[in-house]
């Protein structure tokens, strides 16, 4: 009698720990996209001061701020819309500024705060920096 | 005087000309396929940046590794923490290519034309020497482009683990697209 109360609670341990397990792997495997707008930014900063951050030393600021969440603010130099309805903000310079990148859901989901962004007026925009080519790169974006 | 307005004048002019030749875009869009019956995988991004120098027919080619968005979020985490290793530094944290198109294009025709394109191909800190098949289509507003090629990770000194090595494809096929406007500095 006792030794069977044992089994099953051995079983039960066993049954709960597979689930568990199965829930997790579940949940990794699936694991869902970062949500800028929910993250905080660890670095709230001015687009000219991480344009001059990349320039003066890539290597640094590529550890510094790849991949991390940050919140950079500058003028509206340039607004495209791409042809998968994301739309890019081109802050400080046209050309070697830094390119915010609004996707296409986040353009819907802020559409009214967006249109308000004019060339020449000032912008915020919290995402993802993924480094440098031209500008610097901020993906994922919502504007802040 | 009149000397120096001469060379102002031939640099200005000189600074006009060149840039005339120059073709970019930065969404370029930039696609690659590791499929394997077992699993789709398939990335994709529009941040490419592309210049083509109709002078020298050189094309150039850059896009952050970080950018590109996968099926599954956890494939972006292992295409950059174990195969990428995008964080290391900012070689590889790009792949880059720089080539030429080897077919005569006539830039001022508004014909598709199939050419090659050759050159170096950089990734993960490795530079190789690849050909890609382009559809080029100039025009007086812009130039349209695709391109393919492939490549093989291990080339690149990425490792696949054996126990995922039937998953992603032995072949990656690598395209591009791109609408490339006049460039004005």
């Amino acid at each position: 009698m006792r030794k069977s109360k044992k089994l099953r609670f051995v079983l039960w341990f066993v049954l709960v720990g597979i689930l568990i397990g199965i829930a997790s792997v579940y949940y990794v495997f699936n694991m869902p996209r970062r949500d800028l707008s929910k993250e905080t930014a660890l670095f709230h900063l001015q687009a000219s001061q991480l344009i001059s951050d990349f320039k003066s030393d890539e290597n640094a600021a590529t550890t510094k701020y790849l991949d991390k969440a940050i919140a950079v603010t500058g003028e509206v130099k340039n607004i495209r819309t791409l042809d998968n309805h994301s739309m890019v903000f081109s802050l400080e310079d046209a050309m070697e500024g830094v390119s915010c990148t609004v996707d296409s859901a986040e353009t819907v989901r802020f559409g009214a705060k967006l249109a308000g962004l004019k060339m020449g007026t000032r912008a915020s925009f919290k995402g993802r920096c993924t480094g440098m080519l031209m500008d610097v790169q901020v993906i994922n974006c919502v504007p802040e | 005087m009149k000397k120096i307005l001469m060379i102002i004048l031939v640099g200005l002019f000189g600074t006009a000309l060149k840039a005339q030749n120059i073709y970019f875009t930065k969404d370029a869009k930039i696609n690659f396929n590791s499929s394997t019956p077992l699993e789709d995988i398939v990335a994709e991004t529009n941040q490419g940046t592309t210049f083509i120098d109709l002078s020298k027919n050189e094309v150039k080619f850059s896009v952050l590794t970080t950018s590109f968005k996968f099926r599954r979020a956890l494939m972006e985490e292992h295409f950059n923490e174990n195969y990428m290793e995008s964080s290391k530094n900012k070689e590889f944290a790009k792949a880059k290519f720089s080539g030429t198109i080897t077919t005569p294009v006539d830039w001022k025709s508004d014909k598709t034309v199939n050419a090659e394109v050759r050159g170096d191909f950089t990734m993960h800190g490795v530079t190789k020497q690849i050909t890609a098949q382009a559809k080029i289509t100039p025009g007086k507003a812009g130039i349209a482009a695709t391109a393919e090629f492939h490549i093989v990770p291990q080339d690149y000194n990425i490792a696949i683990p054996a126990a995922v090595s039937d998953k992603i494809a032995k072949e990656v096929t690598i395209k591009v697209e791109a609408n490339y406007a006049p460039y004005q500095h």
